[in-house]
């Protein structure tokens, strides 16, 4: 199914922009669906999906399959987006022991690796191979895939006339378990379009909620509440005159 | 184990089983209760709302906790079993809202968790 809608009236990054855009990406890993590896197309000797490259990445799913060879551990995956995807994971012939157990099937678990494709079949070689040991990482690499497509897809598609974002440099931040995913400063776009309109107000009873609707017309009120709700409970701004009036903790 | 691990089985909640009838789905919840012949149990989402699930063949084992089931959605909106898994809680209990919530984001925007 069509993995990839173009967000309307966007134009393309022209080569130069797109090509200054990824220089900094080469150093990312994405969390992803086997259903998005499936989709990424092979471009200049790197894997993107739709513009965006996928150097590394993450998946999380369920071991259907599992075969030990001599040099190499080939598993199957499966996250219930598509077909099981073919896992590889070297091991290392001169070091007996623990590295090459095999997990069985059965077994939920994160994958780190790179995105391999071989007459014209996709597979991961993995460079780590995690069995979950708490649950909800596999909820949290649901919801760090959708955050990381929509904010990478978003850089990479946004014009000259975007809102300033305070940093668009991409951080590894550690994952719920350990694995880092993809987050620009740790917040979502909308989030940072608030906090910087926050943070800019210079009147000690800080900036309302009307102001801020005034000023983003595109976000709507509960989306603008939301964001507020966040980067309040995150420490980064805090109520003063009452409920409907924010500052930033940060002094700019 | 067949056919339908090969293709795209979108994880979906209680209230989306109407929408899926006949189609492959992957559901999650809480075992509540299990029919004395085994081959029916009710699993709940958490937020109150319970779903069936048949097997064409009884249970063999003690199943509790939370279970992920991958089968196709019957006309009366229960799910046909094909196979399920326990997810493990012997570290930690899994937040079953919190799942929920990914639901809905996945719902919400199925360009950046595609299902096939």
């Amino acid at each position: 199914g069509g993995y990839l809608q173009s967000p309307g009236g966007f134009a393309s990054p022209s080569g130069a922009q797109a090509e200054k855009r990824q220089r900094i990406r080469s150093q990312n890993i994405v969390p992803c669906t086997v259903s998005q590896l499936l989709a990424a197309e092979l471009v200049d000797e790197v894997f993107r999906i739709c513009d965006l490259e996928i150097p590394q990445v993450t998946v999380v799913g369920i071991v259907r399959h599992a075969e030990k060879a001599p040099t190499n551990i080939l598993y199957k995956v499966d996250d219930m987006t598509a077909a099981p995807m073919d896992v590889r994971q070297w091991v290392d012939t001169d070091e007996a022991g623990s590295e090459n157990v095999v997990i069985p099937p059965g077994t939920y678990v994160k994958v780190a690796g790179h995105l391999r494709s071989f007459q014209n079949k996709k597979s991961l070689v993995a460079f780590k191979i995690m069995p979950l040991e708490n649950m909800n990482e596999f909820t949290t690499h649901i919801l760090e895939t959708v955050n990381a497509h929509m904010i990478l897809r978003k850089n990479l598609m946004s014009a000259s006339g975007a809102p300033p974002f305070s940093s668009t440099v991409v951080r590894d931040t550690g994952g719920y378990g350990g694995g880092g995913s993809l987050l620009v400063n740790g917040l979502t776009a909308h989030q940072s379009q608030v906090l910087n309109l926050i943070k800019s107000c210079p009147v000690p009873e800080g900036m309302s909620l009307q102001e801020l609707k005034l000023q983003l017309h595109s976000m709507s009120m509960s989306t603008i509440k939301q964001a507020v709700e966040f980067l309040s409970s995150e420490g980064h701004i805090y109520s003063t005159v009452d409920d409907d009036h924010y500052k930033s903790t940060d002094a700019e | 184990m067949g056919d339908i691990h090969e293709v795209p089985r979108p994880r979906i909640g209680a209230g989306q089983l109407a929408q899926h009838i006949g189609k492959p789905v992957c559901f999650v919840g809480r075992v509540e209760k299990i029919h004395p012949t085994g081959k029916l149990f009710v699993l709940s989402d958490g937020v109150g709302r319970n779903t069936t699930v048949e097997l064409s063949e009884p249970l063999d084992e003690e199943i509790s906790g939370i279970i992920e089931v991958v089968g196709r959605v019957t006309n009366q909106a229960t799910i046909m079993c094909v196979s399920y898994v326990q997810f493990r809680e012997d570290k930690s209990p899994f937040d079953l809202e919190l799942y929920n919530e990914a639901l809905k984001i996945i719902h919400e925007f199925p360009e950046y968790f595609p299902f096939g």
